[in-house]
């Protein structure tokens, strides 16, 4: 069976809406009002999202994971294409030595800086800031290593040819090397973004100021702080829980293709 | 001479970062894991392997590690068998299984706290869904995160929800690597569908297979968020998984001597099995069919 006749392609879509149905069911939840569900009956409004963003600051959470998110994609994925661009174009001492332990950090679970990485932060005065959820997150090895294989694919002729017109080799770098790479480059944005987008752990600890609050632990404690009295007011965090996934689901439907090629070309040799 | 020294400017702010918050850390860990210290005092006393001793000797401890090890062993088995299962239908470039590969893709780029969150209220007991579907099969409410079994099962069940995307998406690749004439072959043979799913593609992804039984493994391991947001660790420390102990001894207890012990233990432990992933795998694991 290949999915390729009309009804099985309609059994496969079928199968698909109901594997999402858990998430959809929410968004259609997120919808209603709490008395009217609670009550067994129905009723429409956007009144959830209102007071989501309003009462219970999710403008403000959406605004810090946008702000996080964002610089961190940005200077990761510079940070990891220039080390990338060295470790694939110059030979120098040491150079493999350095790859293989940006290569091995890779193996190295990231709880075990958990509480280093609180005390270094704690000693600075940068806990409960941007920075401090920032600076942590900004090595990407996986692109680092991801991007280098990909520039040795690069013909070198083609940085010969821009060295002889008297290139500097940053400009090789950047008018070369970058255009050239933008799909994998793109993938790794991608990558680093929805990583940073979604991470829990590291916020939970950083941060413990209401107003620099990320998407995710502003969901996770608007859960835990039960808003409906007794009962969990679930249009209200399924509300607030579809602000959280929306900017991932949107950019998803986009770049689906860049993300599945990034991640089987990391997984498959 | 400057342009002998450039490549080392270019890599230095990645060397930086890795080496303030991955290296450094390391050896933090490993001296904090040796002393005794709570955040606040003025003082780390050095307590030698005591913190280590506390540890192997706690039914807490031991209890994690049973408990993180039983998700394992279920969950790992469950997602590659549905994976390799779902992908043996999905390797075609058609629109039908491209969008039913998207649909299963979906939950693992969705954050996990909002998965968390839906698949609380799903199986919530009063308002669920779960509950709300077995009611018109004549099924009683069943009090799923409050039953010890069933809320470590609820978590495995999430965790492979969000996860499978990942494996049948590593798994179609794995597929399509294998040429289509051993299928060939195999059909002209007269073999039967499930005998050359046994005799053909099983060995041959057998490398995939691999290669996801230990990242997998290794995932298990560091279960955090869905336990955090949807149980705690409870009820009574039935979904007590190791990382939630390091945080809860960490950061609610603030023993951090203990903490650090733990993430040292937890370190050695995923550093072997990565080893495995990349030395046994390498050799041993090629195809034999």
């Amino acid at each position: 069976m290949k999915l390729e006749n009309p009804v099985q392609s309609l059994f496969a879509l079928l199968f698909g809406l109901l594997f999402l149905s858990p998430a959809l069911y929410s968004i259609w939840l997120s919808f209603q009002t709490a008395d009217a569900y609670y009550a067994g009956g129905l009723e429409f409004t956007v009144d959830n999202y209102g007071r989501a963003v309003g009462q219970y600051h999710f403008a403000r959470y959406l605004l810090n994971s946008v702000i996080v998110s964002g610089i961190v994609t940005v200077g990761g994925i510079s940070i990891a294409t220039l080390a990338a661009y060295a470790f694939a174009r110059f030979r120098f001492r040491g150079g493999d030595l350095l790859f293989g332990a940006v290569v091995a950090t890779l193996m190295i679970p990231s709880h075990i800086s958990l509480i280093p990485n609180y005390l270094t932060l704690a000693k600075v005065g940068l806990l409960d800031s941007y920075a401090g959820l920032i600076l942590p997150a900004m090595a990407s090895a996986f692109a680092t290593f991801f991007l280098r294989q990909y520039i040795r694919g690069i013909p070198r002729s083609l940085d010969e040819a821009a060295y002889m017109d008297g290139a500097t080799s940053l400009q090789v770098l950047w008018r070369v090397i970058v255009p050239l790479s933008r799909p994998a480059i793109l993938s790794m944005a991608l990558f680093i973004f929805i990583g940073e987008w979604n991470s829990y752990i590291w916020p939970l600890v950083a941060i413990g100021k209401d107003d620099l609050y990320t998407l995710q632990v502003g969901l996770a404690r608007l859960y835990r702080i039960n808003p409906g009295e007794g009962v969990i007011d679930w249009p209200l965090v399924m509300a607030a829980s579809t602000i959280s996934i929306l900017p991932v689901l949107l950019g998803f439907a986009l770049v689906e293709r860049h993300l599945v090629r990034g991640i089987t070309m990391g997984a498959v040799k | 001479m400057a342009r002998k020294f450039l490549p080392y400017f270019y890599i230095l702010p990645l060397l930086a970062f890795i080496a303030v918050f991955t290296y450094i850390p390391i050896a933090t860990s490993i001296n904090l894991s040796f002393r005794e210290w709570d955040f606040m005092s003025a003082t780390k006393p050095f307590v030698g392997l005591e913190n280590y001793q506390l540890l192997l000797t706690s039914t807490e401890f031991w209890n994690s590690v049973k408990i993180t090890a039983i998700f394992a062993i279920i969950s790992v088995p469950l997602r590659l068998a549905l994976a390799l299962m779902a992908a043996s239908f999905l390797t075609s470039e058609k629109f039908a299984p491209r969008m039913l590969r998207g649909a299963f893709f979906l939950p693992s780029v969705t954050s996990t706290v909002s998965i968390a969150v839906v698949f609380s209220w799903v199986f919530s007991t009063d308002y669920g869904v779960a509950n709300a579907l077995l009611k018109h099969i004549g099924v009683g409410k069943i009090p799923w995160m409050q039953d010890p079994q069933l809320a470590l099962l609820v978590l495995i069940l999430v965790n492979t929800w969000k996860q499978i995307g990942y494996d049948i998406v590593i798994y179609i690749a794995g597929l399509q690597a294998i040429p289509q004439e051993l299928y060939d072959a195999a059909a002209v043979d007269g073999g039967r569908r499930f005998h050359v799913f046994r005799r053909v593609t099983m060995p041959l992804v057998m490398p995939t297979t691999y290669f996801l039984l230990v990242i997998s493994v290794i995932e298990a391991f560091q279960v955090f968020t869905i336990v955090n947001v949807m149980t705690h660790g409870g009820p009574a420390s039935a979904t007590d998984m190791l990382v939630n102990m390091l945080y809860r001894v960490g950061f609610t207890l603030f023993d951090i001597g203990t903490g650090s012990a733990l993430a040292v233990l937890l370190f050695i432990l995923l550093i072997a099995l990565s080893l495995i992933k990349s030395r046994v795998i390498g050799r041993k694991v090629h195809y034999e069919a």
